[in-house]
């Protein structure tokens, strides 16, 4: 079955009889949208209390900016989840490469402002509004596997449109580490590795991939910025840090610790209200929400992004086409390793990249980037039940 | 099941079915090591990092109690406290604070140098809460810091009250001084609520009267946030755990028995020798009135502005300065110690006061041939007294025995410490005939030696104050006191210390009576050790004089300090006023200064003179108005 052939959308013979809201109930993806409520209720509850004292002391009577912001985002990010649940996936094999390459110019755009700008840059505004083109790209990156998976039948393709192909979805990964934005590269790198292990019938580029990028490591520290290189050695020598980078990692750990079992309480963690923690509203909330539940709020949100991850395999594995199944493989790895890396990161496994925790941090760019690839394993949910 | 496929079609991706295995495996162990770690932070640790989290928050600051004062015995002060401003930093703010201050203040080499030893104190201890870096600085300093405290976060002035001693070296020894603990020491008094960089007392009444001084030290506990910034209002108030503030109480004041006037005197009397010291003693009472021992340090200098470089002068100083030469070093009494010969004669009724002995210059013992100072010829006791002579006391020694003399002298105090507690207090030595035994050594000579104060005889000043005094009121032996009484801030006293009596001699006074004639004689008759060099119009003292040889003198390297040599003799003079009822003792020591008469006389005579010219009327008189105010 080729799927480019089906057109307009739930059309099949399952459909037929059934009103299309009640079918939309029907077939929607619940446990999948339960689960994501429940996150980004932690994540607006824990944002409350990361943001309240900031807001007291700009004398905003209860929560700041950030918090309204982020509701806003989160509205938004519906709708464009509900958006993409009722868009076909499917008509996403013909602009797949066209959505990577509109993102990497974006980046290019970023990297050439920035290099003007002489510093890292990672916002590119668009009037009133402004995008973080290396969240947006990790998408696209998915998609372009995802067309690659799909394609992989089509004897036409030559050795040289192989290459390109890999090229073009490798190119993301350096661009964003020249911003410099090394978490997001570091992300980008094991999105391609995942899909590329569990999705590619021929293992070999990855493995090839795989040496290669070992191989360039060593460049690639000489082209990193003197204040990653610290963030990297404090990591692994936290007695060694003359510019104080253990000292958030270490402020971060006592802020878990002291939540102890049962936590402090919603608004009561000092290491979060008195400002120990840096930025706890975008790479620490975990640390904020560990502070004021303890461990059992801890693994209560653990359960949660494990069962998210189950559960999108779950989609990928009962997805009725190989296009469907590698999207839903790509987004539960782009969720499994942002929660994995950041978690790390605040718990002192891993040295401090600006990795985001999904729908929990706060931030436009990375609640849209997740709502929209949330809602593409919404859709391919969907359409398991379509004939 | 939950994982299913689409129906009626296999698996669209077989890939992940085959591998599903390797992602469960991943996403299992991530998720496992995740939540070990959760475990090991906040259930295994989670204790100690509550506790370090609050750390953060809430923390510690000591108010320093005002220290007591002390003060002389009509109530001036000698040690008592000033305004000062210690700057302190947070340890997070070292590497960006030290520099500016370094340029705000234009920081010498030396104090540079100190902030930096301070630096690496805090650091080895990995203090979080604010290190002091710099102590005691002037109010230009503290008002630049204050200015610049906007673009110097960290960086904090604290008003503490600061020692200072109004007369600096004088008296310093009976006084002390006040410094940093070592680590070591911190460790032991840490428990007794002693703050990191707070002062302890060092030496004489600081350290000795060290827990009644200090008072008791009050206690600031606040919120900060992470930029080291105070956080008020109530829900920062309730991670304090107890009372937020509690207050200081200030030290009690000590009196000592010193008079700060005769104590000036006292110096001014040896302000042109090297080394010396000087014990003034009210004779009725055991009350030292003046005590000084030189060369002295400044005690504001010691207090915590003692440079490397002065140390290391005032440890290579051969004079010692940091001795007490009163009561921490032994001294051969030489011939002040003769009257203890002269009671045992007495008193063993082997001799008479009248009978003539014959001096012809030297004395030969079993073929050993001792040398007298001169040919004195024919004399009494009183006489023999009055000169000195060597001879008459050998021939004496020989019929009353070693034994004899030593019971007279543990009798007088000697060969034990006297009691007063301060700054070692040395037992000093009286040989008998066991102790030679067992060293030894037991030959006549020594025993002649003990008769003139010589060979292993070791006193200090106070003993031999405390003996004169003895012979002065009759033989009622004194415990020396330094302490009158301790009050609080208000005078309001507290502990008052009434004079001790270690024990009335043996001595008879007859005896006694005989031994103060000749020691008039020697002051106040033609002939006399002192009639040349000491007598006054003034006063009416008596005394005996002393010339103590060093031993082993061939030993000692030879320096010259203003005429200080280590191998020249001490001079001695010990005597009490008025002569016909005797008020005050003074024991003057001159370390190898020379002739006892001609060098230490003159010292006590000045003393004498200036107690009874200005010292007594002065205090009588400041007496008898507090009781007319009193009344």
């Amino acid at each position: 079955m080729r799927l480019g052939k089906t057109k307009g959308w739930l059309r099949g013979p399952a459909t037929v009889g059934i009103g299309r809201f009640r079918r939309f109930v029907a077939y929607f993806d619940w446990p999948l949208f339960a689960t994501i409520a429940l996150i980004l209720v932690i994540g607006l509850v824990n944002l409350y209390s990361a943001t309240f004292r900031i807001a007291a002391a700009q004398g905003a009577p209860d929560h700041s900016g950030k918090f309204d912001a982020q509701i806003t985002w989160v509205c938004l990010g519906i709708v464009l989840y509900l958006g993409m649940t009722v868009l076909d996936y499917r008509n996403l094999t013909r602009i797949a490469w066209l959505a990577l390459g509109a993102t990497v110019i974006m980046v290019v755009a970023v990297l050439i402002l920035g290099h003007t700008a002489k510093g890292a840059q990672r916002w590119l505004g668009f009037g009133f509004f402004r995008v973080q083109p290396s969240e947006l790209v990790k998408i696209a990156v998915i998609l372009a596997m995802a067309r690659m998976v799909h394609d992989r039948d089509d004897d036409t393709m030559s050795v040289k449109q192989q290459v390109i192909r890999w090229a073009a979805v490798v190119a993301p990964v350096l661009l964003v580490a020249a911003q410099p934005d090394l978490g997001s590269a570091v992300l980008i790198y094991l999105l391609i590795l995942s899909i590329g292990y569990l999705a590619m019938s021929n293992l070999w580029p990855i493995l090839i991939g795989h040496v290669v990028s070992i191989a360039t490591l060593p460049i690639l520290w000489d082209y990193m910025h003197d204040y990653q290189k610290n963030r990297v050695l404090a990591f692994l020598d936290p007695s060694n840090d003359p510019t104080g980078n253990g000292w958030h990692t270490r402020q971060s750990i006592f802020a878990i610790g002291s939540g102890r079992i049962i936590g402090k309480g919603f608004m009561e963690g000092t290491q979060n209200q008195f400002s120990f923690l840096p930025e706890q509203w975008t790479d620490f909330p975990f640390s904020v929400w560990g502070e004021e539940w303890g461990f059992i709020g801890a693994l209560v949100l653990l359960i949660l992004y494990g069962f998210l991850i189950f559960w999108i395999v779950n989609v990928a594995l009962s997805a009725r086409d190989r296009f469907g199944a590698t999207i839903c493989l790509g987004v539960a790895a782009l969720v499994f390793w942002h929660t994995v890396v950041n978690i790390c990161m605040v718990l002192g496994l891993a040295p401090v990249v600006g990795v985001t925790l999904p729908l929990v941090s706060y931030g436009g760019s990375s609640i849209l980037t997740f709502f929209i690839a949330l809602g593409l394993v919404s859709s391919v949910s969907m359409r398991r039940h379509v004939g | 099941m939950l994982i299913r496929s689409a129906p009626g079609t296999g698996p669209a991706l077989p890939e992940l079915h085959h591998r599903l295995r390797w992602l469960l495996v991943v996403v299992a162990v991530a998720f496992l090591i995740l939540v070990g770690r959760l475990w090991q932070l906040q259930v295994v640790r989670g204790d100690q990092y509550l506790e370090e989290a609050l750390s953060n928050v809430v923390q510690k600051r000591f108010i320093s109690s005002v220290r007591g004062k002390i003060l002389d015995r009509a109530g001036r002060p000698l040690a008592t406290n000033r305004p000062a401003f210690n700057i302190y930093v947070s340890p997070d703010h070292f590497a960006d604070a030290v520099p500016e201050l370094v340029r705000l203040l234009g920081l010498s080499a030396d104090e540079q140098a100190e902030m930096q030893d301070n630096m690496d104190d805090a650091r080895k201890r990995r203090a979080r809460a604010p290190v002091l870096l710099l102590s005691d600085q002037g109010a230009e300093r503290v008002t630049l810091v204050e200015q610049a405290s906007y673009r110097m976060p960290g960086v904090g002035v604290r008003y503490v009250p600061y020692r200072d001693y109004p007369y600096g070296s004088l008296a310093s020894h009976v006084i002390g001084y006040m410094n940093k603990m070592q680590p070591k020491e911190y460790e032991k008094y840490r428990p007794l609520g002693y703050d990191e960089d707070e002062l302890i007392g060092r030496d004489g009444i600081e350290s000795k009267l060290e827990n009644e001084l200090r008072g008791k030290k009050g206690e600031e506990r606040f919120v900060v946030n992470a930029r080291g910034q105070r956080v008020e209002g109530a829900e920062a108030t309730r991670l304090i755990d107890g009372p937020a503030f509690t207050e200081p109480v200030a030290g009690h004041d000590v009196v000592l028995t010193l008079d700060l006037e005769l104590q000036k005197a006292a110096e001014r009397a040896v302000r042109n020798l090297p080394a010396a010291g000087v014990v003034v003693v009210e004779v009725r009472t055991g009350r030292i009135l003046a005590m000084v021992s030189k060369p002295s340090p400044d005690s504001n200098i010691m207090t915590g502005r003692l440079t490397a470089a002065r140390k290391a002068e005032l440890d290579a100083d051969p004079r010692q300065p940091f001795v007490d030469k009163t009561l921490q070093q032994h001294y051969p009494p030489g011939s002040v110690y003769k009257f203890v010969t002269a009671i045992a004669g007495l008193d063993d009724d082997v001799i008479t006061p009248d009978e003539i002995q014959t001096c012809p210059g030297s004395y030969e013992v079993s073929r050993q041939v001792f040398h007298c100072t001169s040919a004195h010829g024919k004399m009494d006791m009183r006489h023999a007294l009055q000169r000195s002579c060597n001879v008459y006391f050998w021939k004496l020694a020989e019929k009353v025995g070693m034994d004899r003399m030593a019971d007279v002298a543990f009798d007088f105090g000697f060969g034990h410490p006297t009691g007063l507690g301060l700054n070692g207090d040395l037992p000093g030595r009286v040989p008998t005939k066991d102790w030679y035994r067992q060293h030894g050594d037991s030959r006549i000579g020594n025993t002649l030696n003990m008769a003139t104060g010589q060979g292993d005889v070791e006193v200090t000043v106070v003993q031999v104050a405390m003996a004169y005094a003895a012979l002065a009121n009759g033989g009622d032996l004194y415990v020396p006191q330094i302490i009158r009484q301790v009050q609080d801030g208000s005078g309001e006293v507290l502990f008052s210390y009434a004079p001790k009596l270690r024990h009335h001699v043996h001595a008879s006074p007859e005896a006694l009576q005989v031994v103060h004639e000749g020691m008039d004689m020697v002051v106040n008759q033609p002939g006399g050790t002192a009639y040349k060099y000491a007598r006054s119009d003034f006063v009416h003292f008596a005394g005996k004089t002393g010339t103590a040889e060093v031993r082993g003198r061939r030993h000692r390297r030879n320096v010259d300090i203003d005429g200080w040599h280590p191998y020249g003799n001490h001079a001695w003079f010990v005597g009490y006023a008025p002569a016909e009822d005797p008020e005050i003792a003074v024991a003057v020591l001159v370390e190898h200064g020379g002739h006892g008469g001609k060098v230490a006389a003159p010292v006590a005579r000045d003393i004498f003179e200036a107690y009874f010219r200005d010292v007594k009327p002065a205090y009588d008189k400041a007496m008898a108005e507090k009781k007319g105010a009193a009344k």
